[in-house]
């Protein structure tokens, strides 16, 4: 038998050789380790998938609007001819634009489910505020993404929807009148309001949401995850890995499952468009996006009646909820997380969760009256 | 906790058909999506009910057809959904095997029994073909009893007053409590008697008898392929063969055109056939020379009786019948029997 040992080839190979350029040059396995070997205490959950979930949403809808911003035209006389082209003439163009519309609703659930979670799961307290705040921040642009992304079709339902909406905006104190002047650029929503919303819709909130979401995903790099809010040290030291594999994986089974959810909904219920917007609501009821419907059903009450009722519902009520989650870390200065374990923090959550779903509810029943 | 873990029987029904639902929902939904690109699944309004009655497919794969024939309730169109129904069966049979045997291992420290997927689908799906119709209909009763009384009350003359909106709100808080109230009720009961099928298993499972450490690293291995090359290339590869699909069945102008905006059908010309051309041709001019020899035959034979009548005219008129001033057949140039 030879018992000499053959020569091994230790040449690099192509790849190596430039992937070894690279890392030279910017670190990539300085990087690679540090976004991979995360320590995820307690172990990898489901419970944990939002927040790449939203990202993976934001860049979809990235990729369809700039695909949708070829053929989209951002005039009042062809902005909607251009969305039904988009509709009927494009290839794809319904898929792409169904996409796109239940893209924006899968990122307000996707937020609100985000936002429960990390409320529920303790994780805005020490030394996690500025990650929950910044959080808020990005819960904002979310809302405002559907808020001027609605407008853009031109049709009945976008036009009388966002004149509702600037009408709201306009009782807010100090501000209130030169955001609603300057929104609508007008005496009548027009040509001025399109160009604006479209502006803020295609740049400023794509690149304010891209500054907030790096600082986010820096702040919790920063903070670390929090991990379970129950388990001994023994069970959660034990169950502790790596954000690769398992922790991805998982992630990545939530954007699949996600991206075929809204995939089906766009072949469920297509968008259809209404009449071309006119100054004339006709026999058209004027209604917002089914995540704004709860706060219009609240303003329906008798309670938030005239100037002042509405104020009250549409800006005091809905600011001092947004108040209060902001300053909810610095209130609540208790290191429990256990949820079970805080009776205030889960009544107050299924309080609102419950309120939501009911004036939603509510809201889709008032139609029948109107009709 | 590092201890035992004892369980009641709705925790641990929960604990299994929970995350066996999550588990087996994406490949399920992957199927459901292509299928909807190829137009064989058309649903109905009752999206909601639906995506939980895929969702639950474990429990509700035969109450599915028991609730569409039995109560009448229709869920949508298309060869699809009962395909998709069958499709998921050995995803279920996987997904719950491998929920299970984790609950096993690592909540009641047991061996996970041979065959547990299998045994415990069976039993899902025989428990929830009997359960799941029962708590549609109790369901849909106690609903309907609930919107009928709250109805009632607010229809009271001193309740009539109540603005719209104060109306639809306090009437929909009402009835929804109540149906809520009812169907966590049968949910409860539900997962128990599912926990129970489960404890049926549990209670011929040895005790696992290694350590907490080595528990959970088996635990956690069973999580994880034990191929992982093997079951990302299987994956990436499912992933592109679906994903091409996808993008040969998906449809290029929208199934649902507007009214405003249907595209204008166009006529298209038939593809012109040469040979087709000539013998089509040919055919033309073999009737028209038939036509013309029938004509000239016909015109031959008049000529004839022209001249045979001019010989004995007057016997003729007396002896033939009245023509109405009608042109005959033959008169009209229309050869017997030709047909056209």
């Amino acid at each position: 038998m030879d018992t000499t040992t053959q020569p091994t080839n230790t040449q690099p190979s192509a790849i190596e050789k430039v992937f070894a350029f690279v890392d030279e040059r910017v670190g990539l396995k300085t990087l690679q380790a540090k976004m991979l070997n995360e320590p995820v205490p307690g172990g990898s959950r489901w419970a944990y998938v939002f927040g790449s979930v939203l990202l993976f949403i934001f860049i979809m809808q990235a990729v369809t609007g700039i695909l949708l911003m070829f053929y989209y035209v951002p005039t009042a006389d062809h902005a909607y001819a251009s969305t039904q082209y988009i509709i009927h003439s494009v290839d794809y163009g319904w898929f792409l634009l169904g996409y796109h519309f239940w893209g924006s609703t899968a990122m307000v659930v996707c937020v609100f489910a985000h936002m429960s979670q990390v409320f529920l799961w303790g994780a805005y307290k020490k030394p996690r505020e500025l990650i929950w705040l910044v959080g808020l921040a990005l819960f904002g642009i979310v809302m405002g993404f559907g808020f001027t992304g609605y407008l853009l079709p031109w049709d009945q339902r976008a036009y009388w929807a966002t004149t509702v909406g600037v009408e709201i905006m306009d009782k807010t104190p100090l501000l209130g009148d030169f955001m609603a002047r300057f929104l609508k650029g007008g005496a009548t929503p027009g040509q001025m309001t399109l160009s604006r919303f479209f502006v803020i819709h295609v740049m400023v909130l794509p690149a304010a949401l891209m500054g907030l979401a790096g600082l986010h995903v820096f702040l919790f790099r920063k903070a670390g995850p929090a991990g379970p809010f129950r388990g001994t040290v023994e069970e959660i030291k034990a169950k502790t890995d790596y954000f690769f594999p398992r922790q991805i994986w998982k992630d990545i089974v939530g954007m699949v499952l996600v991206f075929l959810c809204i995939c089906s909904l766009a072949f469920w219920e297509p968008v259809v468009l209404l009449e071309e917007a006119t100054p004339d609501p006709g026999d058209y009821h004027p209604e917002p996006e089914w995540y704004f419907l709860f706060l219009f059903q609240l303003l329906r009450l008798k309670i938030f009646a005239g100037e002042f009722g509405q104020f009250l519902g549409a800006i005091a009520l809905p600011g001092a909820f947004m108040a209060l989650l902001a300053a909810l870390p610095f209130i609540d200065r208790s290191p429990e997380r256990n949820i079970f374990k805080r009776p205030i923090a889960l009544i107050g959550w299924i309080v609102v969760m419950a309120s939501i779903l009911i004036f939603t509810v509510a809201a889709i029943i008032n139609r029948e009256f109107l009709e | 906790m590092t201890g035992r873990e004892t369980m009641s029987s709705f925790k641990l029904g929960l604990s299994i058909l929970w995350p066996a639902c999550w588990t087996a929902l994406p490949i399920k939904m992957a199927f459901a999506m292509l299928f909807m690109a190829m137009g064989t699944i058309h649903l109905e309004t009752k999206l909601g009910i639906t995506f939980l009655m895929l969702l639950m497919t474990p429990v509700s794969v035969f109450a599915f057809f028991v609730i569409s024939l039995g109560v009448g309730f229709h869920f949508g169109e298309g060869t699809g959904l009962p395909l998709l129904f069958l499709l998921s069966i050995p995803i279920d049979i996987w997904s719950l095997g491998l929920v299970a045997r984790t609950v096993f291992l690592e909540r009641l420290r047991l061996e996970p029994p041979a065959s547990l997927g299998v045994g415990l689908w069976v039993r899902f799906a025989v428990a929830g073909a009997i359960y799941l119709p029962f708590l549609w209909v109790v369901q849909g009763g106690a609903t309907d009893l609930a919107r009928s009384i709250t109805k009632s009350i607010l229809d009271m003359d001193m309740l009539k007053a109540m603005p719209v909106a104060e109306r639809i709100g306090l009437e929909f808080t009402a009835w929804g409590s109540a149906s809520l109230v009812v169907l966590v009720a049968l949910t409860f009961v539900g997962l128990s008697i599912l926990g129970k099928l489960v404890e049926g298993r549990a209670a011929a499972a040895k005790p696992a008898g290694d350590t907490y450490q080595d528990l959970i690293s088996r635990w956690d291995m069973i999580r994880v392929p034990a191929d992982q090359s093997l079951m990302l290339t299987a994956f990436t590869a499912a992933g592109a063969v679906l994903s091409l699909l996808f993008w040969a069945v998906l449809p290029v102008s929208t199934p649902h055109p507007h009214e405003c905006c249907k595209p204008p059908t166009e006529a298209v010309a038939p593809s012109f056939d040469a040979q087709k051309s000539l013998s089509k041709g040919e055919k033309a001019f073999k009737d028209a020379e038939l036509k013309i020899a029938a004509i000239e035959q016909r015109a031959a034979e008049d000529e004839k009786e022209k001249q045979k009548g001019g010989k004995d005219k007057a016997g003729v008129k007396e002896g033939s019948p009245k023509s109405d001033g009608k042109p005959s057949q033959s008169a009209a140039g229309k050869p017997a029997g030709s047909g056209k």
